[in-house]
């Protein structure tokens, strides 16, 4: 027995001395680390993969539903719905009564940051990585066109943000004590960071058939001559827009319907876009048929047409993109023959009218028709916004003659007359009203108000406040039957616009709250 | 002849007598307190025993020629009576109330209570199981000095946390649970052992004691001792017990007040109202539909018991059930417990425990939150003509304000675990000499969860309230855990020294496997369907994954008796935990102790003063609750879409930022207590002083939102400090036939941050998204931890002047916005802007101090217990005054809003006015509106038993109880005893968002036993 003891007690701690190495190393299980998976191609490429995700995330909540309202808080559109009670995104689109503590600014607010640290990463470390040179060039293009795309969407909402560049910043203790750059310092970085990706990217028709969606020097070069635009300097939006057309890579779908089709998904006009496909198992469809969509069409009746958008249309006599544009209740939809009477539930619909451009006809609608599995890609920049964007650089840059010959070809597409007389403010204000007609509910609307001035006034001074045109034509001239009986959204929408105030949206109060105040408020929230 | 004649008498009587030895002798036991049933007697020796019966008497046939008879029971010394050929006997027993002699189990040995210097509360099974519940932490409740019981809902299986002596870390405050001598993994709660299978539950409070726990001590050590087989005949005893659960409904408003205060939101604002109060068709009562005013509880077990001088065993099974008050829902344990001790040589000693268990949850969603929301104006069921081409799960009501059916969703609701585990405690004892021997205990844990769910195709209104394609769901879980623990001891005595060294080595290893597969499209809804190869879809999934850690220890521990007047305690560990980087991987733990018992002193003589002993103690615990991962920059994949063909291609994302530098978080523990007895220990004191301050604080910082961060970092910030005192306080008494005894706690904590990293001064935590995202919840430097957080309001607008008035220096108003009957906020900077800088601290979630009450009486054949706890000072933020006394997004609200809210004509009311757009973000931000006083007493348990007289039977006790019978408090809320259970104690205490409140539950109970 004691032989016996002794043995098992010697065998115990010679057991507990040899293996404490071992026993104590307990790798994690199915998920990689940083350093294990970046020494590989693939996993670079699918990084890169990952820094796209910003653009549109991957639910309904980040940032889609987000786009959708700043559409609601456009003179295009009401909110919509209205059986569901929800004076967080009334008081957005009213500009009543603006919540700094929506989720909304927040969740768009962070998910644009998301992007750019995933951008960062890559950028970062995908020097040091033995790749190929070209690919290693191009994956450079991409994320730096894509950090310029997140600092742009994040400018163009909250004025000045926090600039983080690399991916060691962010675990240094300085990173807690950054505060807001300048707008002007913001759009440096985005000009620089275009200016990059222009110079590495390849163009469209150089990049495999597989690999089509990625972004391209066109798409950069198309971004930056927006980026001009907004920066009014408007000599580089008319170079740089021109350095797209005349690359030859893009044109004219021949048909408007063919823009917004999901028959089309390769379509000519596209210079960048969001692709989605219908997949239950991995959702990477679209969302916004069904969220911009019809209650009585299993939609959720949200960011609804205005009978204020549909009078600029029939005033032009332009029934082409009318209807493709809008869907009233009770008529057929265009380019749908299996619905010949579109219930657009008045009861619950401000406007009775649904954007036609996001609707999937009923023949190409999969199960589950549900937001996240749509098969309908989205547009982000088309050959048409260039060449109003050179249109209208080219106007205030003295240049009438090239910005008439660049309206006359959209109007050209949708056999409306262009009278190439116009001149001088006629002539500005065609082409804003061709860019409202051409683009409308496409996301643009609500920032080409704010950009767009008038005697140095931001347009949307004009549209909105208590004297604004929508809102005298809400109150005093809409006849429209099923706007004026609905009730359950208020009349007055955007009556309380502050042009002292909503020119740029609040920056979200958690992100105040969690700087302890070293990220500041825009002024008068 | 005569001589002769006297030596037949007396031989005759001898042999008489020695007959009546040999066969029988008879008796009574007594105490101060009269005749004493359930007393064990054992002839010395032998394994021939009896019980004494409900009067106190025994009989018993002697086997050996010299018979010492051996008389025991709890809470009596021991007593050994030779025979000396008596045929009768009156004992005496002498109670041993403070226990002074008892062995109690400490970590990885044992002490006598008499030896401690540390802090250990005691609670015997016995007094746990005077409530009928699933989970034994629930009975603990006042009666563990030391120990707050959180409730996170009283659904049925639920599990309460224990919180013991407040919190020092932010990474998980459960404590360690230990039952038998085998440390059970991480995250383990109460809910598996079957309650009338423990003997005694010990608390170790101080790091003294719960240092030789090492890393995983921090939030203390619960040991729990089974119930294991006496030297004796066998006996089998059963117990029952019967109950219902009653539930209290709230008062929600009906379908003509919903509306009215639908309407006067919108007509406040100046908008059009949005109901006809004239043609309102529905009047649902959503409480009355969903749930039911009583649910079950079941509780059986039956246990055998017995053993000779080779073999002590023990069986017991016994089983649980709970239900839910939903048309579904319940729980239900079947436990199988078998404890074994073979005496194998007078060297070799064996134990072997198998635990066997059965668990069946039938899950059920929790309904409260939107039963409270839901609108009373749809109706459950959509009328007959409309339900043409709807399944059985389409046929439902839709609601306006957009909570889903909660009718509905219970009927759809499929979800079942079932869980089934093999517990196996084995250990192996060998004398090398008297004083010292080695062992080793091997304890297993091999388990094995499976969770199925269905949910059916249905469609109550497309694209919102709907599933278009059925999903099936199979997740088995399997885990295996060991502990082994070899240890040698060497126990000596000196004269009066005596000494009791221990060293050891601990390996312990978790690890979990799991397998989730999942199809769409189940043909058929019937049961028989509810399998994943009864799916026809093209949506097939699977997943599965391994986790694993490890800890290996050494330890070592010394302890000290000098005359039973000075004792000297210290113990070391070493542990090295997988958690961590290589290079933090391992940590050192120290404690010291020492106790000095006065009363043992010759100086010592004041007669009434029978027990008097101070101690002080010093020791280090550690904590690794963090993640497996924590220290690692993880990958995670999702899909995206690229080319002509529109194909998936993956895409990597960082879903985890790392700290490669993590290392132990570790907790210093000053304890300094008193222990007193009285009047021979009648009156019994134990005073306890603690300080516990932890350092190199295991953290989930938050960076801000900029950053990009896709998760929280774990870092190692700053220290938290605990201090408090627990005392309780027993007394009992015997009078005639009458016996009381009366048990109380009495405790006081507090934990403070003590410092925290630099940019990380302010955690926030409990982000609420329908209020602003303001967070209600703040832990900083200088303050208790999680204390509320928002806006101090003081009162409401009676008049414009009033919010005139509300303004700063140069008159610029606070509130432009405001209207009379909205809130008032202080602008605490005075700065004449009301933003973020105003947010202040605007609650305690934590009690002054918490206490609890035992009463307990015995009358001849009657007893009586009653258990109070009461909780003091402790705010609880009242979310759901959010829905209720708002109808924001159209929520239910509750009767009365309309009356009880601001109006002109009701200008001092406490509720604000009615508005939907709330320009002045009375219910758009965190505020002391919603923090009402959480105070409460309440009586957990009320039973009163009567002990029938047969023959036969050693007990036959039939009792009713009721549990949770009256609760005294201000609170407005269902339950002030609340807990959010999704997130920490320090993010989640004391916040209500409507989780299943406590029940009362009535109960009728049989104790049998022979």
């Amino acid at each position: 027995m004691k032989l016996l003891s002794k043995t098992i007690f010697l065998i115990i701690v010679g057991f507990g001395i040899s293996s404490c190495k071992d026993y104590l190393d307990e790798p994690i299980r199915s998920k990689p680390t940083l350093n294990e998976i970046l020494s590989s191609e693939e996993a670079v490429v699918a990084f890169v993969n990952g820094a796209y995700d910003g653009v549109q995330e991957n639910d309904w909540w980040q940032i889609n539903f987000y786009r959708q309202i700043m559409d609601m808080a456009s003179d295009d559109c009401w909110a919509g719905n209205t059986e569901q009670s929800r004076p967080d995104i009334i008081s957005i689109a009213h500009f009543n009564n603006v919540d700094i503590g929506s989720s909304y600014f927040e969740t768009f607010w962070n998910y644009q940051f998301r992007g750019i640290t995933k951008c960062n990463v890559v950028i970062q470390e995908i020097g040091a990585l033995d790749l190929d040179e070209d690919l290693k060039q191009r994956l450079i293009g991409e994320t730096k066109f894509l950090r310029a795309f997140y600092y742009f969407q994040l400018v163009k909402n909250f004025g000045g943000v926090p600039i983080v560049t690399t991916f060691d910043e962010l675990l240094e203790p300085e990173i807690l004590e950054y505060e807001r750059s300048s707008e002007d310092e913001v759009y440096a970085l985005i000009e620089q960071d275009l200016l990059d990706a222009v110079d590495l990217l390849p163009l469209k028709s150089e990049y495999a058939s597989s690999d089509l969606g990625r972004a391209t020097k066109g798409a950069a070069q198309s971004y930056l001559a927006k980026v001009y635009l907004f920066r009014e300097r408007w000599d580089e939006a008319v170079a740089m827009a021109n350095e797209v057309i005349l690359s030859g890579e893009y044109a004219l779908e021949p048909q408007f319907e063919d823009v917004w089709n999901v028959t089309n998904p390769n379509g000519v006009e596209t210079i960048f876009e969001i692709r989605y496909r219908t997949d239950p198992t991995y959702r990477i469809g679209g969302y916004y048929g069904v969220t911009t969509g019809s209650r009585d069409d299993g939609g959720w009746n949200w960011c609804v047409p205005s009978s204020y958008l549909e009078k600029a249309f029939l005033d032009e006599g332009d029934n082409i993109r009318l209807r493709s544009t809008i869907i009233k209740h009770g008529e057929p939809v265009y380019g749908d023959p299996d619905n010949t009477s579109f219930n657009a539930s008045p009861d619950r619909n401000k406007s009775a009218r649904i954007n036609r451009k996001f609707y999937i006809p009923q023949a190409y609608r999969d199960s589950p028709y549900t937001q996240g599995n749509l098969p309908l890609n989205h547009i982000f920049m088309r050959y048409a916004d260039l060449l109003l964007i050179y249109a209208e650089a080219s106007y205030f840059d003295g240049n009438e003659t090239e910005a008439l010959n660049k309206l006359k070809m959209i109007r050209d597409r949708v056999s409306l007359a262009t009278d190439m007389s116009l001149s001088g403010e006629d002539l500005r204000d065609a082409i804003w009203k061709e860019r409202r007609l051409e683009l409308a509910l496409e996301q643009h609307r609500l920032y080409d108000l704010r950009r767009q001035k008038v005697n140095g006034e931001p347009r949307i001074n004009q549209v909105f406040g208590p004297n604004g045109s929508f809102v005298k034509y809400n109150l005093t001239e809409n006849t429209d039957q099923y706007e004026l009986a609905n009730k359950g959204e208020d009349q007055s929408k955007g009556s309380t616009f502050d042009p002292d105030k909503h020119l740029v949206w609040p920056i979200p109060n958690s992100e105040i709250i969690l700087s302890q105040g070293k990220i500041t408020q825009n002024p008068n929230y | 002849m005569k001589q002769l004649r006297s030596l037949m008498i007396l031989c005759f009587f001898f042999i008489a007598g020695s007959l009546i030895a040999q066969n029988q002798v008879s008796g009574i036991v007594t105490s101060e307190m009269g005749t004493l049933p359930g007393v064990t007697i054992l002839e010395k020796g032998t394994v021939n025993g009896t019980i004494t019966d409900m009067e106190g008497n025994f009989d018993l046939f002697l086997e050996s020629g010299d018979p010492v008879l051996v008389f025991s029971m709890v809470g009596f010394a021991t007593k050994e009576v030779p025979v000396d050929g008596k045929s009768q006997l009156t004992i005496t027993m002498e109670e041993d109330i403070t226990g002074l002699q008892e062995v109690v189990v400490i970590g990885y040995g044992t002490a006598k209570k008499n030896e401690l210097t540390s802090s250990i509360s005691i609670v015997e099974g016995k007094d746990l199981n005077k409530m009928t519940v699933g989970n034994v932490a629930e009975s603990m409740q006042g009666l563990a000095s030391g120990v707050q019981v959180l409730y996170n809902g009283g659904g049925p299986g639920s599990s309460p946390k224990l919180l013991i002596r407040g919190i020092v870390t932010n990474q998980g405050s459960d404590p360690l649970i230990v039952v038998d001598g085998v440390a059970l993994p991480q995250g383990s709660n109460l809910n598996f052992l079957n309650p009338s299978d423990i003997k005694s539950i010990q608390v170790l409070k101080d790091g003294s004691a719960s240092s030789i726990y090492g890393t995983r001590a921090s939030n203390g050590v619960v040991l729990v001792t089974t119930e294991r087989g006496n030297l004796g005949k066998s006996s089998i005893s059963a117990s029952l017990s019967f109950g219902l659960k009653a539930l209290q409904q709230p008062d929600m408003a009906n379908a003509s007040e919903y509306a009215q205060v639908m309407n006067a939101r919108q007509e406040n604002d100046g908008q059009t109202a949005v109901y006809d109060l004239t043609s309102l068709e529905n009047d649902t009562d959503w409480w009355g539909e969903v749930y039911k005013d009583f649910a079950n509880v079941q509780n059986y077990s039956i246990r055998l018991n017995g053993g000779t001088e080779k073999i002590n065993y023990l069986n017991s099974l016994a089983y649980f059930r709970e239900d839910s008050h939903l048309e579904k829902g319940y729980w239900e344990r079947l436990s199988n417990r078998s404890n074994v001790d073979f005496y194998a040589t007078d060297k070799l000693f064996i134990q072997q425990d198998v635990n066997i268990r059965y668990e069946h949850w039938e899950n059920t969603p929790n309904m409260f939150f939107d039963v409270m929301r839901i609108d009373p104006l749809t109706s459950v069921y959509l009328p007959f003509d409309q339900r043409e081409n709807r399944n059985e799960y389409s046929i439902y009501g839709r609601s306006q304000n957009y909570v889903w059916n909660p009718v509905a969703n219970v009927n759809r609701s499929f979800n079942e675990s079932f869980y089934f585990g093999l517990f196996s405690n084995t250990k192996v004892n060998y004398d090398i000499t008297d004083n010292l021997s080695i062992s080793s205990r091997l304890g297993l844990n091999i388990d094995q969860l499976r969770n199925d769910w269905f949910e059916p195709k249905f469609v109550i209104e497309p694209n919102l309230e709907e599933n278009q394609r059925s999903k099936i769901s199979s997740r088995y879980t399997n885990t295996f855990n060991y502990v082994w623990n070899n240890l040698v001891n060497y126990n000596r005595r000196f004269g009066t020294h005596n000494i009791d060294l221990t060293a050891g080595l601990v390996f312990e290893r978790n690890q979990s496997n799991y397998l989730d597969g999942r199809r769409t499209d189940v043909i058929l809804s019937d049961p028989n369907f509810r399998y994943l190869d009864a799916a026809t879809g093209d949506g097939i999934e699977a997943y599965g994954n391994e986790t694993a850690n490890s800890l290996q220890s050494y330890l070592a521990r010394a302890m000290y008796n000098y005359d039973d007047r000075y004792f000297a305690f210290a113990s070391f560990r070493r542990d090295g935990s997988s958690r961590f980087p290589v290079s933090n991987q391992w940590a050192n733990f120290y404690s010291f102790s020492g106790g000095w018992k006065i009363s043992n002193e010759s100086f010592f003589n004041v007669s009434w003063i029978s027990n008097l002993k101070v101690k002080a103690g010093y020791g280090q615990v550690g904590n690794q609750n963090i993640p497996a991962s924590a220290f690692s920059y993880l990958v995670d994949s999702e899909s995206f879409v690229f080319g002509e063909d529109k194909d998936r291609v993956v895409t990597n994302y960082i879903s985890q930022f790392g700290n490669p530098s993590l290392k132990w978080e570790t907790v210093q523990d000053q304890n300094y207590g008193v222990d007193v007895g009285l009047f021979d220990n009648k009156l019994t004191l134990t005073l306890d002083r603690y300080i516990k301050e932890s350092k190199d604080l295991l953290f989930a910082t938050t960076l801000p939102l900029f950053t990009g961060s896709p998760s929280t970092i774990m870092q190692n910030v700053g220290s938290f400090k605990s201090t408090g005192w627990d005392v309780s306080l027993a007394y009992q008494q015997s009078v005639g036939d009458w016996t009381f005894g009366i048990n109380s706690t009495f405790n006081t904590n507090e934990s403070i941050v003590q410092s925290l990293a630099t940019g990380n001064d302010q955690l926030l935590a409990q982000k609420r998204e329908e209020l602003g995202n303001n967070f209600l919840k703040i832990t900083q430097v200088g303050e208790v931890v999680g204390l509320f957080y928002g806006y101090e309001t003081d009162g409401i607008f009676k008049s414009q002047t009033e919010i005139n008035s509300h303004s700063d220096n140069s008159g610029q108003l606070i509130q432009p916005s405001a209207q009379p009957g909205d809130l008032k906020f202080i602008d605490q900077n005075d700065d004449g802007i009301l933003d973020e800088k105003d947010l202040t601290i605007i609650g305690n979630p934590f009690p002054k101090f918490y206490s609890g009450l035992t009463f307990n009486m015995q009358y001849k054949n009657w007893d009586m217990n009653m258990q109070w706890y009461g909780s003091f000072g402790n705010d609880v933020y009242n979310y759901m005054k959010y829905y209720q006394t708002s109808g924001v997004g159209g929520s239910n609200v509750q009767a009365g809003l309309l009356n009880d809210s601001w109006s002109e004509q009701n200008s001092d009311a406490t509720i604000p006015r009615l508005t939907a757009l709330d320009p002045n973000r009375n219910f758009k931000v965190s505020s002391d509106y919603f923090i009402e006083d959480g105070s409460y007493v309440r009586l957990k348990n009320l039973q009163i038993g009567y002990n029938f007289q047969f023959s036969k039977l050693t007990q036959c006790r039939v009792y009713v109880s009721g549990q949770n019978l009256f609760t005294f408090t201000q609170y407005t809320g269902m339950d002030p005893e609340v807990s959010d259970a999704n997130t920490s104690v320090i993010d989640g205490l004391g916040v209500d968002y409507s989780p299943y409140p406590l029940t009362r539950t009535y109960l009728l109970g049989l104790n049998i036993s022979f």
